[in-house]
Parts: C-alpha cells; sequence; structure tokens
C-alpha cells in the first residue's frame, strides 16, 4: 500500500516536472497572469528587456525572427509572446487563432541609427523628417502601411548620384516595416529610406543582418545607417546616434485564443479546415510558400548561393589544407609549429564565432562581400580539418614506398607526386567525403554577416507565410539534395582516381 | 666502377659504420654477411644516399655523390636497389609497377617500355601476373616483380638489402634462382644476405662485417671454409650450428622443434638423420625434466659439412651429475633408445657447468 502511495506521489512529480511551469486551458485573463509563465520575445529588443522587468520570474524565451516567436505560441512553447503592435496586426489578420492579451504594454519611439561622427548625415534625415512631416506624406505613408494593410510599394526613382548608402534592415521582419514581397523589399521603413534617398540623392544599398548584429556591423562600417526597426533607447545611445523619432510603436502581448479567458472559445467547428484532404494542404502550402511572390526565386537563390559558397571554400580549404599540411611536415621547427597552432586554434573555434570574427573584426573597415567573407571562413575552417586528413594519409603510406621511388632516381617531390600522392589520395577520400558534407551543411549560419543563402531563404518566406513545416521541409530537402549531388561528383571523381578499382570491375 | 673510401656513418652517438673502405669493379658480386646490427644494411643504404653518410668518400663512375653539386637522382638511376619488403608500388599494377621508372625518368615510349617490361617478367617468370595488383602476389612473386622493376631502369649496379629475410622458407629459392641468373649474365651487385649457401656459389668475394666495419674479406671459399680471424670463425660456425635454451619445465616443444627442423632444412640432412636427431633431443630432454625445475638447459646442435658428424651438446647448471646415470628413472627405456641412437656419449664436468656430448650414429 505504501508502495503504491511512494509510486503515485513519483508519478505526480514526473507529471508536474514534464509539465513544467506552463499555463494550461484558458487560464489568461490579464498579463499579470504571466508570472510564472513562459514569455516569448525577440532577442535584443526592448521588448527582451521589458519583459524581464515586468515579470523577473517568468521564463524568458529568446528568438532569432518573428516568424520563430509566433511558431513558438502557436506550438505552445510559449504561453504568451510580445510584439510590436503594428506587425502583430499584420500577424493576426493571418492567424485567427491567435489575439492581443491585454492592452499596450510600452510605446517606444522608433529612429534611423548612425555613428556619432556622421553628424552630417543624421541631420540630413531629420531636415527630411521634418519635411515629410510638414507635407503630410508621412501621415499619408501611417496610414497606408499601418492602417489600411497595404503591400504595394509606390514607385520612387533611385538617385542617379552613384554614392551609395549602405542601410542595414532585417529582411524578414515583417509587414508593415519590412519584408519581400515578389522578391522585392516592402514596407514603411523601405518607403521612408527610398524617399530619404532620393533626398539626398544618394543610391540606398539594403544590407540584409540579424538584428542583434545591426549595433556591431554599424561599428564596423559594414554599414553606414541602421534601417532596422530599432527603437531608441538610453543603452543604444551609448553607441548609436539616433535621429528623431519618426513612429511611435507600441507592443502587446498575444496568445493562443484558447488561452485567453476573456475571448469567446472557438468552436469545434474549426476542424473543418483541419478535415481538408492532406493533399490539398500540401498544394495549399506549395502555392503559398513557392509561387506566391515568386518566392521560388528566392529558394533558387538561396540554393545557388548555398552552392557556391560549399564548393568555394571546398576549394579554398583543400589547397591551403594541402599548405598547412606540408608545413606541418616540414623540418622546419617555425612552419611545423606554426601549422600546429593554426589547426589547433581553428579546430578549438566554433565555426560561427570564427564568421563573425572574420566579418565584424578582421575585415571590420574593408567593404567586402560578406559571401566572400563566408568563403573564407568555412575556407579556413576547412583547411584545419583537411590539413590533418592529408597528414594522416601521407604518413599512413609506408616509408619503403618513398624510398622505393628515391632510389629508383626519383626527385624527393616526383617521388611524392607519382607515388605518395596518388595512394594518399585512394585512403583519404572516404574521409575526406565526410567532411565535405559537414561544410555543406555547416554553411547554413551564414545569415549572420547577411547572406542569403538557402536556409535564411526558408526564413525570409517563412516569415512571410508563417507557415513553419513547409519551408523547412522543404530546405531540408534541397540541403539532402545537395549533399547527395555532391557526394556523387566526389565518388566519380574517386573512381577516376583508382584505376584499381575500375580494372577489377571490367574483370568481373 | 665504385670506390668507397673511409666511409663512416653515425645516428647519434651511435657509431654504425666505422672507416670501411672497398672498391668494386665491374661485374663483381659482392655478398655482404655478418651478425645483426653490425651495419650491412646501413653500408648499402649509404652508397646509394638513403642515409647520408657522416664521413668518407663514395665515388660512382668517377662522380663523386657526396659532393653538394653531383646530380644524385641521376646516379641512383643507373644503380637500382632491391628491398628486404619488396616496396612495390601498391597502387600501380606489376605492369605499371615496371612502367613508371622508365617511362617517367628515361623517357622511354609507354610503348616500348611495356615491350620491354614484359620480357622482363618473362625473364623472372612473371608474364602472367602483368595485370595483377601487388597485393594480389605471394611474397617470392613479389620480390621477383621487384627485381624486374630494378632491371627495367637498366641500372649497372644492383644493391640488395636481405631479399630474402622476408620471405617464407620455401619462397626463398625462386628469388634466388633469378639473382643467379643475373649473376651468370655479368649484372654487378653487392648482396646484403643471410643465405650463407647462396653467398658462396654466388659470390666472386665476400665481405664480413662485423662492429661497423669489414672484418674479413676474400674468395667465398676462404671465408667460408677457411676463414682467418678469429670472429668470422665464430660467426661461420655458429652458422652450423642450433642453439637453443630452455628456462623452464613448460618451454615450448614445438618451437623449438620447429626451429630444429628448419636447421636441418638449411643443412640439407637427410630424412633419416633429422627423425633421429628429433628423437634423441626429445628422448634426453625428457630424462632432463627433473634438472629443469631447478636450472636452465643449454641446447646445442652442430654438423660439421667435412665429417658429416651431428653433435648434441646438452649444458645444464648445478650440482655436479651426470644426468644419464644419476637419474632415477622408472624405466631403462629412454637411456636405451638414447644409446641406440647415439655412436658416442661423453661427459664433463667444465667451469661449473655439466656438458655431456652425444655424436649421432651414422645412418
Amino acid at each position: 500500500m505504501r508502495k503504491l502511495a511512494m509510486i503515485s506521489a513519483l508519478l505526480f512529480v514526473a507529471a508536474s516536472l514534464v509539465a513544467g511551469t506552463s499555463l494550461n486551458g484558458a487560464t489568461l485573463r490579464s498579463p499579470d497572469d504571466l508570472r510564472l509563465g513562459r514569455i516569448g520575445v525577440l532577442q535584443g529588443t526592448i521588448h527582451e528587456r521589458y519583459a524581464m522587468k515586468a515579470w523577473p520570474e517568468a521564463t524568458i524565451l529568446q528568438y532569432q525572427s518573428p516568424s520563430d516567436l509566433l511558431l513558438a505560441v502557436k506550438s505552445g512553447k510559449a504561453d504568451a509572446a510580445i510584439y510590436s503592435d503594428d506587425e502583430l496586426m499584420v500577424m493576426l489578420r493571418q492567424n485567427d487563432d491567435l489575439a492581443v492579451l491585454g492592452d499596450e504594454l510600452l510605446a517606444t519611439p522608433l529612429g534611423m541609427g548612425f555613428r556619432y561622427e556622421q553628424t552630417e548625415l543624421r541631420s540630413a534625415f531629420n531636415n527630411f523628417l521634418r519635411d515629410i512631416k510638414a507635407d503630410g506624406r508621412q501621415d499619408a505613408m501611417v496610414r497606408y502601411w499601418m492602417k489600411e494593410g497595404g503591400t504595394r510599394m509606390p514607385e520612387i526613382p533611385a538617385s542617379a548620384e552613384n554614392e551609395v548608402l549602405r542601410v542595414g534592415i532585417v529582411s524578414d521582419n515583417g509587414m508593415p516595416f519590412c519584408a519581400l514581397i515578389d522578391n522585392r523589399l516592402t514596407g514603411y521603413s523601405i518607403e521612408l529610406l527610398d524617399r530619404f534617398g532620393l533626398y539626398t540623392g544618394r543610391k540606398i544599398t539594403y544590407v540584409n543582418i540579424e538584428f542583434g548584429s545591426m549595433i556591431a556591423a554599424l561599428a564596423s562600417r559594414k554599414i553606414d545607417m541602421i534601417g532596422a526597426v530599432m527603437a531608441i533607447t538610453p543603452e543604444r545611445r551609448k553607441k548609436v546616434a539616433f535621429s528623431d523619432p519618426y513612429y511611435e510603436q507600441g507592443a502587446n502581448l498575444f496568445a493562443l485564443k484558447k488561452n485567453i479567458a476573456s475571448l469567446p472559445q472557438p468552436s469545434t467547428a474549426g476542424s473543418v479546415k483541419d478535415g481538408k484532404s492532406f493533399l490539398a494542404g500540401i498544394a495549399e502550402s506549395f502555392r503559398s510558400n513557392i509561387l506566391l511572390e515568386n518566392r521560388w526565386q528566392l529558394i533558387l537563390e538561396g540554393f545557388r548561393t548555398t552552392l557556391v559558397i560549399s564548393v568555394f571554400s571546398a576549394l579554398l580549404g583543400t589547397l591551403f589544407g594541402a599548405l598547412v599540411c606540408f608545413m606541418r611536415m616540414s623540418r622546419l621547427n617555425v612552419l611545423r609549429v606554426s601549422a600546429g597552432v593554426f589547426i589547433s586554434l581553428l579546430r578549438g573555434t566554433p565555426v560561427l564565432v570564427l564568421l563573425m570574427l572574420v566579418f565584424y573584426v578582421v575585415f571590420a573597415s574593408v567593404n567586402i562581400d560578406p559571401v566572400l567573407v563566408a568563403v573564407i571562413a568555412f575556407g579556413l575552417n576547412f583547411a584545419a580539418y583537411s590539413a590533418e586528413i592529408f597528414r594522416a594519409g601521407i604518413e599512413g603510406i609506408d616509408r619503403g614506398q618513398t624510398e622505393a621511388g628515391i632510389a629508383m632516381g626519383f626527385t624527393g617531390p616526383a617521388t611524392f607526386y607519382f607515388i605518395v600522392l596518388p595512394q594518399t589520395l585512394q585512403r583519404i577520400l572516404p574521409v575526406y567525403k565526410g567532411e565535405f558534407i559537414s561544410l555543406v551543411k555547416m554553411t547554413s549560419i551564414v545569415g549572420y554577416i547577411a547572406v542569403q543563402d538557402l536556409t535564411k531563404a526558408g526564413d525570409i518566406i517563412r516569415s512571410r507565410t508563417f507557415d513553419a513545416f513547409f519551408p523547412l521541409i522543404m530546405v531540408a530537402a534541397l540541403y539532402f539534395f545537395l549533399s547527395w549531388a555532391l557526394m556523387r561528383l566526389l565518388e566519380y571523381l574517386e573512381g577516376m582516381m583508382a584505376p584499381k578499382h575500375r580494372n577489377r570491375t571490367v574483370a568481373a | 666502377m665504385i670506390q668507397i673510401k673511409h666511409l663512416s656513418k653515425k645516428f647519434g652517438a651511435l657509431e654504425v659504420l666505422r672507416d670501411v673502405s672497398i672498391t668494386v669493379r665491374k661485374g663483381e658480386v659482392i655478398s655482404i654477411i655478418g651478425p645483426s646490427g653490425t651495419g650491412k644494411s646501413t653500408f648499402l643504404r649509404c652508397i646509394n644516399l638513403l642515409d647520408r653518410p657522416s664521413g668518407g668518400s663514395i665515388v660512382i663512375n668517377g662522380v663523386d655523390i657526396l659532393d653538394p653539386k653531383a646530380d644524385v637522382p641521376a646516379i641512383r638511376r643507373k644503380m637500382n636497389m632491391v628491398f628486404q619488403s619488396f616496396n612495390l608500388y601498391q597502387h600501380l599494377s606489376v605492369m605499371d609497377n615496371l612502367t613508371l621508372g622508365p617511362v617517367k625518368l628515361l623517357q622511354t615510349g609507354r610503348q616500348e617500355a611495356e615491350k620491354k617490361a614484359l620480357e622482363l617478367l618473362k625473364l623472372v617468370g612473371l608474364a602472367e601476373k602483368a595485370d595483377s595488383f601487388p597485393d594480389e602476389l605471394s611474397g617470392g612473386q613479389k620480390q621477383r616483380v621487384a627485381i624486374a622493376r630494378c632491371l627495367a631502369m637498366e641500372p649497372s649496379i644492383i644493391l640488395f638489402d636481405e631479399p630474402t629475410s622476408a620471405l617464407d622458407p620455401t619462397m626463398v629459392s625462386e628469388v634466388l634462382a633469378v639473382i643467379r641468373r643475373l649473376a651468370r649474365d655479368g649484372m654487378t651487385m653487392l648482396i646484403v644476405t643471410h643465405e650463407m649457401k647462396f653467398a658462396r656459389d654466388v659470390s666472386s668475394r665476400v665481405l664480413y662485417m662485423d662492429e661497423g666495419v669489414i672484418y674479413e674479406e676474400g674468395p667465398p671459399e676462404q671465408i667460408f671454409d677457411n676463414p682467418q680471424k678469429e670472429r668470422t670463425k665464430i660467426f661461420i660456425n655458429r652458422v652450423r650450428s642450433f642453439n637453443y635454451r630452455i628456462a623452464s619445465p613448460d618451454y615450448d616443444l614445438y618451437a623449438m622443434n620447429a626451429e630444429i627442423e628448419l636447421f636441418c632444412e638449411k643443412q640439407i640432412l637427410p630424412l633419416k638423420s633429422r627423425q633421429s636427431l628429433q628423437l634423441l633431443v626429445e628422448e634426453v630432454l625428457q630424462i632432463c625434466a627433473d634438472t629443469l625445475r631447478s636450472t636452465a638447459i643449454e641446447l646445442a646442435i652442430t654438423h660439421s659439412e667435412k665429417t658429416g658428424e651431428i653433435k648434441l651438446l646438452v649444458e645444464s647448471g648445478g650440482a655436479e651429475e651426470n644426468i644419464l646415470e644419476s637419474a632415477a628413472l622408472p624405466d631403462e627405456l629412454g637411456l636405451t633408445i638414447i644409446r641406440n641412437l647415439t655412436r658416442s656419449i661423453a661427459y664433463k664436468r667444465d667451469g661449473g657447468q655439466n656438458r655431456l656430448t652425444l655424436i649421432l650414429k651414422e645412418q
């Protein structure tokens, strides 16, 4: 009997552990009910700071993009989330199972960000802002984008001047500020910035950067101006010189309708939608995620970028790895030790950190294509691994092979080329192939330095369609296809390099 | 053809070669024999600079190869080497092993090189293996391919570094036969070997190396039948004898028998003698079983080529006793067998050792 009681007590503890602090059922009446709940926020935003202050005991979950935030609430990973009200309206229009919880939490002014020494550019923007306020242009813009939910960009002629103004934005921020529609940047922020470009006579170039990296990019001169939706806060002021506010933005909590007590619960009639045939659902997803707004172009573009980065960093890494391997096996202490240090440093650093270091520190003051930066960073990383693969392969060849070549009259390099290298290649290819495939998959983090690769393309689509399943599966399938195709290519090369294999199959 | 003067080689503090001087003339076949670890292979590897000498001079066809300006690869092309471990190029077929050198180094056309290679493979009896890969060949076949690969470069000197040491006993003769044939054709060769009979037959001169110097040199008859110096004598005698130390009653009987077998084979003893010898050793050890508990036993078997006499020497420490007489035996059977097998049995106490000498009856 006591045993039974003990077991049930254990089960209860286990159950409550699994359930965690989540709030089940329609328990949310006001924001105060989230005291012990889980609250989703966008990383690095003022919402994050606000949530930490307002609900000190709650679990604050940080997400990278609005679509992740939305997904977290929909899938029940977060009880509620904070998001800017204008963007939230757009989101709610497409997701009828969500609703706003409580009143507006905070209202913050938004500003464009500059470095402190850019006084001229900043005052130019402030003058521009004053002008459009005076002639009513700004009111019209706010009405169109915010109130009417417009999605069409007006035609604004680009400035004829050649002087470029690089503006950092978050392309998957979401409407009404900034989103990709028909592969074109669209939204309130973009119209504002385009008009500013016309006003100052400079050509605007948009640079897509993770929100969290925005200030670093400005400081390291990767961009001339922050055009993302950034609230003016005292902390940011330390690093960023803000323009006058161009918009006052509120933020709200949102949650699943069924968790909000004050709302009428959605009837089970909603399941009619779920009853739609599976195939029809897939077709609909395909239409909205691929065909609509020509999103397949985004995917294609991203696929190409991923392919380019993978192939070129593998090439660079292989060549550089061969050099490092040569140094590592050199008789000169200086070369051997420096190669050893290079290898252990590179292998001991996460490649994401390396990527950011190369982009924001090494090439901080150089205007360089981020794709090139990615190739360099992944190439360096790949070099460290391939150098060790090569070394193991070469050292695995019996010393007698070299001696036989030398004794026959080959010079050292010729012996290596004719005798050691072919045997090494045959041996290392299986390991090398595996390393190459990891490299292809590793490139999915280039979004951090403003490269639109396959993963990022999927993220952008998700930010517009708020559909997690289809874009993620599609991106996964494309990565798989890419790896598979590259693997087949390497296997083909392997077959060419191993005449032994070929002869035997012919003989058989 | 080769003049070597005062050659020395050190590995760190270890002096492997000391003041080695020798002149090799065209057409000579020189065998280098001696105990293991006395620098025979190092000497050979110094001649083609696989190991760089620490001092002295090596002049080949009038070129001082230790001169930094000397074109060493060009000299090596004329002076190829056969290795103990064959070192065939693993990634190439037998045919390509033979043609790689001529095509890349001598600028021979591929067709011509292949024709030549096929001839050489016929010479060593392996023409049908032309398309095989090294890992499909037996040890003896590999070594014959390696010799053919050497010949494909048309060398004027071949260095053999223990060409049969890594081979099974059954494959030694096929390789030696090929080398014999080269000797007959007048190839200049330096051969490091442990095959004494072969060295005796094939060489025009034998070098006995010991402790890094050429200790004695001369025609094979002198070195093998009438060595002049003390160490040479010991070495040559040891080659003719079998030594085995038994330290405990749980010794490896089968390993010992196998070694006796091998010794008999090398000495080319008739089957009858072999069987008698093995029976004798077995019976003696049976009787010694008790002694083995307290002390180790040294066995030595010697065979004299001149008289055909086979001698078994049993040495043991411990108290003075003639095992064959004092042992408390359950029956006389073992002793009877021993007496029947031997011509004479002698016991001697010598330097704290009991020494029993048994001479096998002529068969």
